[in-house]
């Protein structure tokens, strides 16, 4: 997928309430994901230039936790829980239904970036295993079939 | 103050210090790969660990800190064996050579990737002297060695390997040219030793006992010291005048060499053995092998090494216009290639596999096709046939390849009913040697007829009498072998005669998975062979075959190495600390953490495969040098030290003071030597003072050979100075 | 009349946003529909509490956006036939009525999104009487007689720690909850947070004024927006009530209150990467000692309990320390909360007094098994902890108890197995998660962690070798001793567990290339059995990889070269006539 170019101004905000504070790296970051996406690389450089944290210390953070991306994500980003209730319920099962079903790998994004795949730690829904999560959504239960079905509509909504 | 024990020894410290630092003070050793003072505690290597009585967890003494009474014990077996399979994971994820393959498949464990790299940097003088410590006749055995370290070489994985024998003998040449190297002899011991058989077992490990201060004699039976390099290599691939210089060099250490006296005959081994304080029998395998084919007996069968001997004493027999050579080895070659010279009009190599599967020396075999030998492959002699007694020509039976044996050869089958028969003046059995045994019959021999000796200590049924070479256990072999042999020998007879231990453990080092090794990231650049004579001139005469290596060939050739071995070899903390410990890391073989990369810059270059995470060099940019050029990346098992972004060195804010490098434990981050090629060499360190801006500053200063290798800033003014090494290096007085 | 709609994150993601909207189409009255926490009946979400006005209860439970107007009949008429079918039935109740709750007491009952809720509900008393009417070692005094241990899995005695940070010198400290709950199967702080999130502010704020810190930090995991939407407006509404900030209830104790969002990390439950993860750094633990009591957040004297840690206090507080002491064993006092998954009739939360046994847990409030196999095994503490097989089910819930099977209390996720669950695919599981979420700082953990998961690989395969098993011991137990912080020390014990308790099955694996559970792809093989094939074709049209035969109404065959195992036949036969073998 091509970037959009990164327009800056966005982050002024967040960088005036947070850049001063100290301890607040991931803070920004998470705000910085929030706005972009992602963490493209000359909001790194300009979160180092105001807070005067090394961008390989930012980078350090950054890929430390799971959390953090750097490259944009599709419309729909699917969290795959990897939970143990799951993983008992067969989640691998859901896991190659998705592969199958969207073409792409663990991390990936589909070609028309809509989708992207990310197996993520648990989601603390476990009653509800095998579960995921699609942006803010959470489905449960899940079976091959009714994965299919839910991709179907999102991909059907998107049109 | 406090007061504790470490390993039943009372230890003071002040009050607030870690354990570490009392051990440390008391002279009590306790492994670190991860702490350094420099910076603040980090715990991650967890080898520092010891058991203190009354506290079930192990502790990290680089940060628990003593208290009155406490009893610590730094070797109990529950920390050796946490550090060992500490040091097991370490190592089963550090994708990296200690030593080249080159210098380890050499049976004499010469360092060839030293010589290599010193030659491509015209540090000719250098290379001599590292070869000189593994080989004492380095022109002769850079000729004739079949140089298993080439096997070896990973350029073939390229193109071709780096013409390693050749280059030696070059090394070897230029010394001979001028006043030539003879090592410094230690102060004399006073013990004698006597060497029987002066082939190259015989005179290495003279050479080296003698070094060590030794009164070696050297006894040979024939009227020239040199054993087989003399009497069973021709002299157009090792020109006797060679040899001789190279012998006057060991005799000038103070061996006395004593020619013309046959054990047996002039002497017994008992006799000697009374004489000296030790005796090594190094007689060789001066007898032909026998083919058990009817014929034999015939006139006009010779045994290979039998002729080669009679040529070279000038007594070459008469061996017609049409010759057989049988065997596909070495000495085949020689035979064959000799039966040339003597004039043979037609001259055959019969020989029962393919051409593939021939043991010669590809180039030898080449050579000699170019002079004119005609291979008859796959043909195995049924009979030898002869008339008045005297052989007529040979009856072959034709074969075909089978299944592989147990070498990997595929087995020769004979195809059924089918021969051939060819008309012969005079045939060469050049199928091997043997050892005369009646000459050894005071020592036990083994099942084969070949003196037992001990694989690790040398020694046979007599104390004190050590033998080598080709006339023990398992036979006759290519010289380097005995080379090898005699070198270990002389450090076992040096430690029999001083009264010492010897450790014979093969200590740890680092290989890397051959079959993980991608190349193709590598320019192609043909081998460089030496010129030759033209076929049509050196098959009429015994000149040197060879011309051996222009300087620039030499350089070019010995440029091409891939620089397998480590750099920091010989200074590695990371190796020593995995050598006190009995490890194998082989049982924890899995997937690399990193991929072999490489980034340099001017004086650093990174190895992040080598890297085993102890954060010192980030820690030390952060903390010491509040840069952070360098970060930790990812996370687990995958993280990787890197600049932000993966950006190479020279595009952060990196200003090359060194201080990484130097806390480095392993070769992962090293400083460049101040040579266009780089070699892992034994430098010697000193700590240096320049003056910087009129201030007194600290600089490491390596040195090889006289040669300043590299000079490290060693203090925040010369960390600081934003001088290059060469300015810094221009300080030096 | 009240319908309160249940609205933790599992109920809304079983639909009960979608029946709230729903009942706001009817013609019941806005004002009488409501939300709540999580109940814990997950098993039967999205639930519907309808109260009458004389407060009685009928809870309606697998409600769905199609039942709304059915329910506003029944609200409207009082008929409950209409809503028979969704009402709760006895068996299940019994759920929640064997259980004791003090953590979750006030979860799936009262607003989460409303402090006066709290309040009604007997909130902010605790605080109110330890601020004015006790002195900080008073209430360590209480907490010491009460028994309470760390619920975070270690167990560790709380009022030791605090009172270790009291005596800590500094004039700022921090009182630090972990709410990082990173277990994999756990989710009993989720719960607590999105439920009643003001019980946890409060035991903060008691805690706080124990130690001395005027700095109370909450560290959340990423992976629960909702529980961090839910405490941001119940910090917000403490805050406007006074009860956080400035001379709380003019007692002269003052306590600021901040959250700080995780980012994804399991480590950064370990107290010290914890702290490092605060300031904002790499989540790497740090060597101990110096313990986080002396130096901790911004190297300042720090107290870290987990959420169900506090969510007991201000019950404690009110009740006494003895009546908590009361409930439990000689070692382990009070309550302990389960999140029960897997396997099991009945998953969800259960809170029970210590000193029951797993079988309570399991089969009496857990109902069983789901499926016709028999109960294997439970996994408890997560990949800290390790699987306790079906002999050991009397086992008595207690510290003491639990350690010696190898497992641990762990901070409450119990995954129920059975005979289909590969016991060596479980260690690998874990394994697999350990080593994922090792930070990489030493090397036991980071190389470690690694080459077990590899091994355990291999043997699931089938290519593991004799004396696999005793390697991997050794590996455990050096992993154990040379690891830097708890997560590599105890992440062993998944591995150690399934070698103890079956080690027959690695034995199969490794010497016979069998998996007994029918799990490890690599070691089964797919068959249809002629006798129940319908011919219905599903198999085949499902196949990837095109590798079964057969015509319309005859039995199918899989051609067992082509087969990659996918399980996909097996999961669409609607006759069981594809098994594994």
């Amino acid at each position: 997928m091509d970037k959009k170019p990164v327009d800056l101004s966005l982050l002024y905000g967040v960088l005036e309430e947070y850049a001063a504070v100290k301890g607040s790296l991931i803070t920004i970051l998470q705000n910085t994901q929030e706005i972009y996406g992602y963490l493209p690389r000359e909001a790194i450089e300009l979160i180092s230039e105001k807070t005067g944290i090394a961008t390989s210390e930012i980078m350090g953070v950054g890929t430390f936790y799971t959390q953090f991306r750097f490259e944009p994500v599709g419309k729909y980003l699917i969290m795959l829980c990897q939970g143990t209730a799951c993983h008992v319920n067969s989640s691998e099962l859901i896991l190659q239904t998705i592969k199958d079903e969207l073409g792409i790998e663990d991390g990936q994004t589909t070609e028309d970036g809509l989708f992207s795949l990310k197996c993520v730690a648990c989601l603390g829904c476990c009653s509800l295993s095998p579960v995921m999560m699609i942006n803010e959504d959470t489905y449960g239960s899940l079976t091959p079939d009714k994965t299919k079905k839910i991709l179907k509509e999102l991909r059907e909504a998107a049109k | 103050m406090i007061n504790l024990t470490i390993n039943g020894k009372a230890v003071q410290a002040p009050e607030g210090s870690t354990i570490l630092e009392a051990a440390r003070s008391a002279g009590i050793y306790i492994p670190t790969l991860c702490y350094d003072k420099a910076v603040e505690i980090y715990g991650a290597c967890g080898l520092c660990v010891v058991e203190a009585e009354g506290i079930p967890k192990l502790l990290r003494s680089c940060s628990a800190k003593c208290s009155e009474g406490m009893v610590v014990n730094t070797e109990s077996e529950r920390v050796v064996q946490s550090r060992k399979i500490a040091m097991e994971l370490l190592m089963s994820a550090h994708d990296g050579d200690c030593v080249a393959p080159c210098q380890l498949n050499c049976p004499a464990r010469t360092d060839c990737q030293g010589y290599v790299g010193l030659i491509a940097n015209g540090e000719y003088d250098a290379a001599l002297k590292l070869i000189k410590n593994k080989i004492a006749l380095p022109a002769s055995i850079g000729r004739v060695c079949p140089h298993p370290c080439e096997k070896a070489c990973r350029r073939q994985n390229v193109e071709e390997p780096i013409n390693i024998a050749q280059l030696k003998a070059f090394a070897a040449d230029m010394d001979l040219k001028s006043d030539s190297y003879v090592p410094e002899v230690m102060p004399a011991t006073g013990k004698k030793v006597a060497i029987i058989g002066g082939g190259p077992a015989g005179l290495t490990a003279a050479f080296y006992l003698t070094i060590m201060g030794h009164s070696v004699t050297v006894y040979d039976m024939m009227e020239k010291m040199g054993g087989m390099l003399r009497y069973g290599i021709p002299q157009y691939r090792l020109p006797k005048e060679v040899l001789d210089k190279e012998i006057a060099i060991i005799e000038k250490t103070g061996v006395k060499l004593v020619n013309n006296v046959k054990l047996g005959v002039d002497f017994t081994i008992e006799s000697l053995k009374a004489e000296n304080d030790a005796v090594i029998v190094a007689v060789g395998a001066w007898k032909s092998s026998s083919m058990r084919t009817p014929g034999e007996d015939l006139e006009g069968v010779y045994g290979g090494i039998d002729f080669l001997r009679a040529v070279i004493k000038g007594n070459a027999p008469e061996i017609g216009e049409k010759v057989a050579i049988c065997g596909g080895g070495n000495t085949a070659m020689d035979a064959c290639r000799t039966a040339v010279r003597l004039g043979a009009k037609e001259v055959y190599v019969v020989y029962r596999r393919t051409r593939n599967e021939m043991p010669a020396d590809k180039l030898e075999i080449d050579e000699a096709e170019e002079e004119g030998v005609i291979y008859k492959f796959l043909t195995n002699p049924l009979s030898f046939n002869g008339e008045d007694g005297k052989v007529k020509s040979i009856t072959l039976q034709v074969m075909e390849l089978g299944e592989p044996d147990a070498s990997g050869r595929r087995r020769p089958v004979p195809v059924e009913g089918k021969t051939e028969e060819i008309p012969v003046d005079s045939v060469i059995l050049a199928i091997g040697q043997k050892l005369v045994s009646d000459d050894v019959k005071e020592l036990e021999l083994n099942e084969r007829g070949n003196i037992a000796a001990d694989q690790d200590f040398f020694t046979t049924s007599i104390e004190g009498v050590f033998a080598i070479g080709d006339a023990t256990n398992r036979g006759a072999s290519i010289a380097i072998e005995a080379i090898g042999e005699a070198d270990r020998c002389a450090k076992a007879v040096d430690a029999y005669l001083n009264g010492q231990a010897l450790d014979t453990r093969v200590p740890y080092i680092s290989k890397r998975d051959e079959s993980t090794i991608d190349y193709s990231d590598r320019e192609k650049k043909s081998r460089i062979n030496p010129k030759v004579l033209p076929a049509d001139v050196r098959n009429k005469n015994f000149d040197e075959v060879s011309l051996g290596f222009t300087e620039e060939e030499a350089k070019a050739e010995a440029d091409r190495c891939l620089e397998c071995g480590c750099r920091e070899y010989y200074k590695c903390k990371l190796l020593s600390v995995a050598q006190r410990y009995d490890i194998n890391p082989e049982r924890f073989k899995g997937e690399m953490p990193q991929k072999y990369s490489h980034d340099e810059n001017a004086f650093i270059e990174r190895n992040t495969s080598k890297c085993i995470l102890c954060g010192l060099c980030v820690r030390s940019c952060r903390e010491v040098m509040n840069l952070s050029s360098i970060g930790l990346l990812g996370r687990g098992f995958k993280t990787d030290v890197s600049p932000a972004f993966s950006l190479p060195l020279d595009e952060t804010n990196c200003n090359n003071c060194g201080l990484c490098v130097q806390l480095c434990p392993t070769g992962s981050l090293t400083e460049k030597f101040n040579l266009k090629k780089q070699v892992p060499l034994d430098e010697e360190y000193t700590e240096e003072f320049v003056e910087i801006d009129g201030k007194q500053s600290s600089v490491l200063v390596s040195r090889y050979n006289g040669k300043i290798l590299r000079v490290i800033p060693n203090d925040e003014i010369s960390r600081n100075s934003g001088l290059s090494r060469a300015e810094l290096q221009a300080k030096l007085k | 009349m009240r319908i309160v709609i249940g609205q933790g994150s599992c109920g809304i993601a079983a639909g009960a946003e979608k029946v709230r909207k729903a009942l706001l189409n009817t013609n019941i009255n806005a004002e009488a529909i409501s939300i709540t926490g999580c109940i814990g009946m997950c098993y039967l979400e999205p639930i519907v509490d309808i109260y009458d006005d004389e407060g009685k209860l009928t809870r309606l439970v697998k409600v769905s956006e199609n039942d709304a107007e059915a329910i506003a009949s029944f609200v409207e008429s009082g008929d409950a036939s209409a809503v028979e079918k969704l009402v709760v039935s006895d068996e299940d109740s019994e759920f929640l009525s064997k259980q004791t709750r003090i953590a979750l007491r006030n979860c799936g009952i009262i607003n989460p999104e409303k402090i006066d809720a709290y309040v009604e509900a007997g909130g902010y008393t605790a605080l109110k009487k330890a601020l004015c009417d006790m002195s900080a070692e008073d209430v360590i005094e209480v907490i010491k007689t009460s028994g309470l241990a760390g619920r975070g899995g270690a167990g560790f005695p709380t009022w030791f720690k605090w009172n270790a940070a009291r005596q800590s010198e500094g004039d700022e400290k921090y009182l630090i909850c972990n709410a990082d709950e990173g277990d994999p199967g756990a989710f009993m702080d989720r719960a607590v947070i999105e439920s009643d999130p003001h019980n946890l502010i409060e035991g903060m704020l008691i805690g706080a004024y124990a130690i001395g810190a005027k700095h109370a930090v909450v560290y959340v995991r990423a992976e629960y927006p909702l529980a961090i939407k839910r405490l941001k407006n119940a910090i917000k509404q403490a805050t406007e009530k006074g009860i956080i900030g400035e001379n709380i209830f003019g007692s002269g104790f003052s306590c600021d209150f901040t959250i700080k969002a995780g980012a994804g990390a399991f480590v950064c439950g370990e107290e010290t990467a914890l702290i490092e993860s605060l300031e904002g750094h790499r989540g790497m633990p740090r060597l101990k000692p110096p313990f986080p009591a002396q130096s901790g957040f911004w190297r300042k004297p720090s107290n870290i309990n987990n959420v169900e840690t506090f969510a007991n206090v201000s019950w404690i507080i009110n009740n006494g320390g003895e009546a908590f002491a009361a409930m439990g064993t000689e070692g382990s006092k009070g309550t302990k909360v389960f999140a029960v998954t897997g396997k099991v009739k009945r998953s969800g939360l259960v809170e029970i007094p210590m000193g029951k046994t797993l079988k309570d847990v399991i089969f009496d409030i857990g109902g069983g098994m789901k499926t016709d196999k028999p109960f294997k095994a439970v996994q408890m503490g997560g990949p800290s902890g390790g699987c306790i097989p079906a002999e050991l089910i009397d086992t008595v819930i207690d510290y003491k108890a639990l350690g010696a099977t190898g497992a641990i209390m762990g901070s409450g996720g119990m995954v129920v197995m059975d005979e289909s669950t590969c016991m060596v695919g479980m260690a690998k599981f874990f394994l697999d998660f350990t080593a994922k979420e090792s930070c990489g700082k030493c090397i036991h953990c980071r190389i470690g962690t690694k080459r077990m998961l590899e091994m355990l690989e291999r043997i699931t395969k089938g290519e593991g070798k004799e004396g696999d098993i005793e390697l991997l011991e050794e590996l455990c137990y050096s992993i154990k001793d040379g690891a830097l912080c708890g997560l590599g020390q105890t992440a062993p014990n998944p591995v150690l567990t399934t070698i103890k308790y079956f080690r027959d099955e690695y034995e199969a694996h490794i010497k016979e290339k069998r998996c007994p559970a029918g799990e490890c792809s690599d070691l089964i093989e797919y068959k249809i059995v002629a006798d129940k094939c319908k011919g219905c074709t599903l198999c085949a049209r499902n196949c990837p990889v095109n590798a079964i035969s057969g015509t319309v109404k005859n039995p199918h065959v899989i051609n067992t070269e082509k087969c990659i195992k996918c399980g996909k036949c097996y999961t669409s036969c609607k006759f069981g006539a594809i098994v594994k073998e």
